[in-house]
């Protein structure tokens, strides 16, 4: 029997898998069945929640052949299935269901999985190509591992946390080829994420946000696990005829983060300590450009950015105890200059200057707090240790993600351009700088 | 049988899957290269290359059953129809004839749909065409939904 290990591209649901049955009549059945997913090397599983004649007979004999189709090579195998179980939780069950809930999240429910079924695979076999149309190219792919090796290593040698995002967002397009990619951070408000770092797109998109349990990145996050994508087109087609099929009525795609027409995403959660710190995500405009083996490596440097992410945003505040207790900001008495209109909405956080739309949420918080400081007493330079115990400031979630929320700040005031902006002074500090003087107006809804 | 919608669509250039079975009821996979309908009997003409689907050719011999499965690539529209082999043989020059323009048609809309001749090698061969005469016995529909499987003919035509 081929091993199935050796096989992982055509579990990738890229050409569509084949499943054939008899009934009791020995009448066979054949469909085309969307994915076949790999759980180790002597079984697969199928999500079969429209196979009712498929169904009927595997419970009858507990027999069925799938063919799987390599997604580069186009190379053909015939396994022989026998069936083992049907799960209706757990890690596969999970790790299939995310896949449909991603085409699910606007199809009313209709692709819900109700159950996997496992399958003890019996024979493994070939079908070659009798007659091919062309001699086959062989694959080259490059060994990740070293890749890996050289971006956590670069990695490693970040002390802050924004140099950290920047290495590792370069270092995947460089490295990985991966061009296009971004790091959210959850906006502890409303349960969603917020780009706080971006590489590969004509705008950074600073404080763009994704909603809890929205596309791939909203799933990932939501669900805590990773969610790869080999080819969106052949999935949104496949879903224009389940919506006709079904009669659900929705002229809106689904919604996709960034680039125009991509083809391959990933979105990878970042779990430090047990605790979601944000998710990585990175798109393509090419087909299968994250394979299993690419997810793999990207398991690894988003295991590592949670975990340097985590610990750099608390350096910050270990370097502030060693003798950077005392902010020495020269608490300048508040510049005349022009007006500068502030207007913040405590309902969300939302936070405009000069009518403008600049952020919302904590950094929206944040930003209120350091301008009502710096209008009163002039004061410009904030640590965060100091901004931590503040108890004006007491946020749900708040104390886990207070460094990567001043970077979004920071970020953001910086991609706007405007006459407010805050500057790393140093470890742990931060500095205000205006242009006029803020008039700040507090509009209760 | 089939009704004249039906047969436009079998006939258009769709993917087509087809299944037999082995005496154990293990079943075979296949893919078709072509079907042609007799307006006369009703029956299939259906075109299969057995030097690349040898196990499901060999497996359909007269009298057999046989289900085959014509999709729509562009939007997954699909159908089953099953039904019982009436004779089997190597295809005439017509039916040879008809296997290579329909795969010289698929080829080209796959591509089109950007699936590569390398990926289409092991799918589609016109070689070694052998033609199954089948008598339709009944009619799924199969585009993926709920409604993939009912069937699609009054139970008295079956």
């Amino acid at each position: 029997m081929i091993p199935l290990e050796s096989l992982r591209d055509s579990f990738e649901g890229i050409i569509p898998s084949v499943i054939a049955t008899t009934d009791a009549d020995g009448m066979p059945n054949i469909s085309y069945l969307s994915h076949v997913h790999y759980v180790d090397e002597a079984h697969v599983a199928l999500s079969n929640q429209f196979f009712s004649k498929t169904a009927t007979n595997v419970a009858r004999n507990g027999l069925a052949t799938v063919m799987v189709v390599d997604g580069y090579s186009g190379q053909q195998h015939v396994l022989d299935l026998a069936f083992e179980r049907s799960e209706t939780e757990g890690e596969i069950f999970e790790r299939v269901a995310i896949h449909l809930a991603i085409l699910e999240s606007r199809m009313s429910g209709i692709m819900k999985l109700r159950a996997v079924d496992i399958y003890r695979v019996e024979d493994c076999r070939a079908v070659p190509a009798a007659n091919p149309l062309v001699e086959p190219e062989p694959l080259f792919l490059p060994d990740l591992m070293s890749k890996v090796a050289r971006l956590t290593v670069r990695m490693s040698d970040c002390s802050d946390p924004e140099t950290l995002l920047d290495t590792t967002l370069e270092g995947l397009g460089e490295l990985f080829g991966y061009r296009h990619s971004m790091v959210l951070v959850p906006d502890g408000e409303r349960g969603g994420l917020t780009t706080i770092a971006s590489r590969g797109y004509d705008q950074f998109g600073f404080g763009a946000e994704v909603p809890a349990g929205r596309g791939v990145i909203g799933l990932a996050a939501e669900r805590r696990r990773n969610v790869r994508i080999t080819d969106l087109s052949r999935g949104r087609r496949y879903i224009e005829a389940v919506r006709a099929m079904a009669g659900v009525e929705d002229a809106t795609p689904i919604p996709l983060p960034a680039l125009d027409k991509p083809l391959s995403q990933i979105a990878l959660p970042l779990v430090a300590r047990g605790r979601l710190v944000g998710v990585m995500f990175s798109e393509s405009t090419e087909r299968f450009t994250f394979r299993h083996r690419d997810e793999e490596a990207l398991i690894v440097i988003a295991a590592h950015l949670a975990t340097a992410l985590s610990f750099l945003s608390e350096e910050r505040e270990r370097g502030e105890a060693n003798g950077l207790e005392k902010a020495n900001a020269p608490a300048a008495s508040v510049p005349a200059g022009r007006r500068i209109a502030v207007r913040f909405y405590p309902r969300d956080g939302s936070l405009f200057v000069d009518d403008d739309y600049l952020i919302r949420g904590v950094p929206g918080r944040l930003l209120l707090h350091f301008l009502e400081d710096y209008a009163r007493t002039g004061k410009r330079d904030f640590l965060n240790r100091e901004i931590r115990r503040d108890r004006r400031l007491q946020l749900p979630d708040f104390k886990d993600n207070l460094e990567t929320r001043l970077i979004l700040l920071r970020r953001r005031l910086e991609e706007k351009a405007g006459p407010i902006t805050l500057e790393r002074a140093d470890r742990g500090r931060l500095r205000l700088t205006l242009a006029g003087r803020p008039e700040i107006e507090v509009v209760e809804e | 049988m089939l009704g004249p919608e039906l047969v436009d669509f079998i006939e258009s250039p769709v993917m087509i899957l087809f299944a037999t079975r082995d005496e154990a009821g293990r079943p075979m996979i296949g893919r078709g290269s072509g079907v042609r309908v007799d307006r006369q009997s009703g029956h299939l003409h259906f075109l299969a290359s057995r030097s690349q689907w040898p196990d499901a050719v060999s497996e359909a011999q007269p009298g057999r059953p046989i289900a085959m499965t014509y999709v729509r690539a562009t939007d997954y529209k699909a159908c089953q129809i099953k039904g019982r082999i009436v004779a089997a043989g190597a295809a005439d020059e017509a039916h040879r004839a008809r296997g290579e323009a329909y795969v010289a048609e698929q080829l080209a809309r796959m591509m089109a749909l950007g699936v590569t001749r390398m990926q289409l090698s092991s799918t589609l061969s016109d070689q070694e065409l052998v033609c199954l005469t089948i008598e339709p016995q009944a009619i799924f529909e199969q585009t993926p939904g709920p409604g993939a499987g009912r069937r699609l003919t009054p139970e008295a035509a079956a």
